[in-house]
């Protein structure tokens, strides 16, 4: 390989313009879903909703942002979902993760396209995606069910929202700040060849391949 | 939590409300109010519905005969313009035929699920008196409260905000008695401090006893802290022919989901959010590697 210095010079698509579309078809709804659900779970948080459009236009734009979302995950599934599949490599990964916060990625199983937590956070998503959709349209309609399932929806819709929730965060501070230079990927598509090599050895090198 | 201000209620006072600390109960002291359903005495004349309907200014839904078969009732149940109605099930006892007739409305829980289960503070609120009503202008329109509530008693408008029996708080607060009870022409509702209607109740239950219908029981139920509207049911060990759950209390899912899980999910949350800046100020952003590079 060439000099370092070149390698950071160097841009590799990492995301297509589809990709990017709908990662923020689901992330953009995701976000007020986040807030506005954020509003209503607790009270200290009930501040939230007039910033949102007002309390009760929030509470009505929630179920269809989340509409909007599952449109995105569903999208999501079908392009992103092979990518996710965890293997051995993944297993050992997420056993020594303590290395990666650490930012010793060298002491862990090269990772591919997609590292073990992100296709864990991936999954989180999906899951997390069909939970709320069935949950949520329950709580939408409570007339139309039985009370204890909707009693039921509402406590899964929380549960879920807790899960989905505290993945969201790391997810927002590791696409930010924990780790440089990878919000260009979600933005104009490419990251240095540099980032690619380091944190993702595997996907890059099949890059280079072709 | 958000402390809600007694705004246009002061001269009331609040015990309860939604989502929000509770007020200061030491300023205001009120008698508990309850209205005592002796349904021994009704004879299903359903004054005290159109009563309801007339006080409120509501325009019941009218229901297509054949639609629905309601019997002797007025339609299915409660609906946003219904606060009350009047229901009506036919069943042997040993009695013989048996018509059960009960006065169904908002029970005013001593403990109210619809309160509990409200995420909006001040969209639900319990009067010292106890009696339990709703804010409109600070509805969601969530529908929560269905669930919370125990008796499945809210009903929503067109603008999802919900409507119930609100013990006549305009004719209370102004001392005169609730509007049904005031039309009852057999005496079969009694209206008062909770303290005097469990007397009076006591007494009624005594008579009963006497005339035979010894399973008679005061319908006062502990698992909401007892109620607002307190029934005498000659037939006590049936509760559910007069369309009143055997044991009410708020579902355990609902204290589950106000309690531990609410509770959990703070500190999850908030964990989370801790443990992302202390990678951040302990071991820094996780940059290209360093050894990485030499090796190249
Ligand atoms: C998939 C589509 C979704 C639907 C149909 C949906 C629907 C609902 C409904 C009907 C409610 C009751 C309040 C209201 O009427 O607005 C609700 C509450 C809530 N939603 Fe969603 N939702 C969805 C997705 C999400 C997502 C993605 C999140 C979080 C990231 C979320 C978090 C919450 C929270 C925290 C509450 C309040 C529940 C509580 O008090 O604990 N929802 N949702
Ligand atoms: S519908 Fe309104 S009153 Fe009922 S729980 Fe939701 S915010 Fe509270
Ligand atoms: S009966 Fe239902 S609506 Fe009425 S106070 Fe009890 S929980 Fe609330
Ligand atoms: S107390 Fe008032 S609102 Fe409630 S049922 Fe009687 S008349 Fe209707």
């Amino acid at each position: 390989m060439e000099d370092v210095k070149n390698l950071e010079e160097v841009e590799v698509e990492r995301f297509s313009a589809f990709d990017r579309f709908v990662h923020w078809l689901t992330a953009i709804p995701f976000v007020y879903l986040f807030l506005s659900g954020l509003g209503m779970y607790s009270p200290k948080f009930a501040w939230l909703l007039p910033f949102l459009g007002g309390r009760e236009f929030s509470a009505w734009l929630h179920k269809w942002a989340g509409v909007v979302f599952t449109i995105g995950v569903l999208l999501m599934f079908l392009r992103w979902a092979k990518d996710f599949v965890l293997d051995s490599d993944d297993r050992i990964w997420l056993a020594n993760v303590k290395y990666y916060l650490k930012g010793e990625e060298e002491k862990l199983p090269e990772a591919g396209k997609y590292n073990a937590g992100q296709k864990l956070f991936g999954w989180m998503v999906f899951i997390g995606g069909a939970v709320f959709l069935i949950t949520g349209v329950v709580m939408w309609f409570p007339e139309t069910f039985s009370t204890t399932f909707v009693r039921l929806a509402i406590l899964l819709h929380e549960i879920t929202f807790v899960v989905v929730g505290a993945g969201f965060i790391v997810h927002l501070y590791m696409g930010t700040v924990g780790v440089p230079g990878s919000l260009s990927s979600m933005i104009t598509g490419k990251v240095s060849a540099l980032w690619a090599a380091s944190h993702h050895p595997k996907w890059f090198r099949e890059v280079m391949r072709k | 939590m958000a402390t809600v201000t007694t705004e246009g209620t002061v001269g009331l006072g609040l015990r309860r409300v939604s989502a929000s600390k509770s007020p200061d109960q030491n300023i205001k002291k009120s008698d508990q109010l309850a209205i005592l359903v002796d349904i021994s005495s009704c004879i299903g004349c359903k004054g005290c519905e159109a009563a309801c309907s007339q006080w409120h200014d509501l325009k019941p839904p009218l229901f297509a005969e054949e639609k629905v078969f309601t019997g002797y009732q007025s339609g299915p149940g409660l609906a946003p313009s219904l606060f009350m109605f009047m229901r009506f099930q036919e069943a042997e006892t040993e009695k013989g035929l048996t018509w059960f007739i009960t006065k169904y409305q908002c029970m005013h829980c001593s403990d109210p699920g619809c309160l509990k289960a409200c995420p909006s503070p001040g969209a639900v609120i319990q009067y010292s008196n106890g009696i339990v009503d709703f804010d409109h202008s600070k509805c969601i329109g969530c529908k929560f409260c269905l669930s919370g509530c125990p008796f499945d008693v809210p009903r929503y408008d067109a603008n999802n905000k919900p409507w119930k029996c609100n013990f006549c708080v305009d004719r209370v607060s102004a001392g005169l008695e609730p509007m049904c009870v005031k039309t009852c022409p057999t005496n079969a509702l009694h209206f008062g401090t909770k303290e005097e209607m469990l007397i009076r109740a006591n007494q009624l239950l005594q008579g009963l006893k006497k005339r035979g219908f010894d399973k008679a029981v005061i319908y006062d139920p502990p698992g909401v802290g007892g109620t607002g509207y307190i029934y005498l049911l000659p037939h006590g060990d049936k509760p559910e022919m007069y369309g009143l759950p055997k044991e009410a209390s708020i579902s355990p899912l609902i204290s589950l989901w106000k309690g531990p899980v609410k509770l959990i999910g703070s500190v999850v949350l908030w964990g989370t959010l801790l443990g992302a800046f202390l990678q951040l100020i302990l071991f820094g952003p996780i940059k290209v590697g360093k050894k990485h590079k030499k090796e190249e």
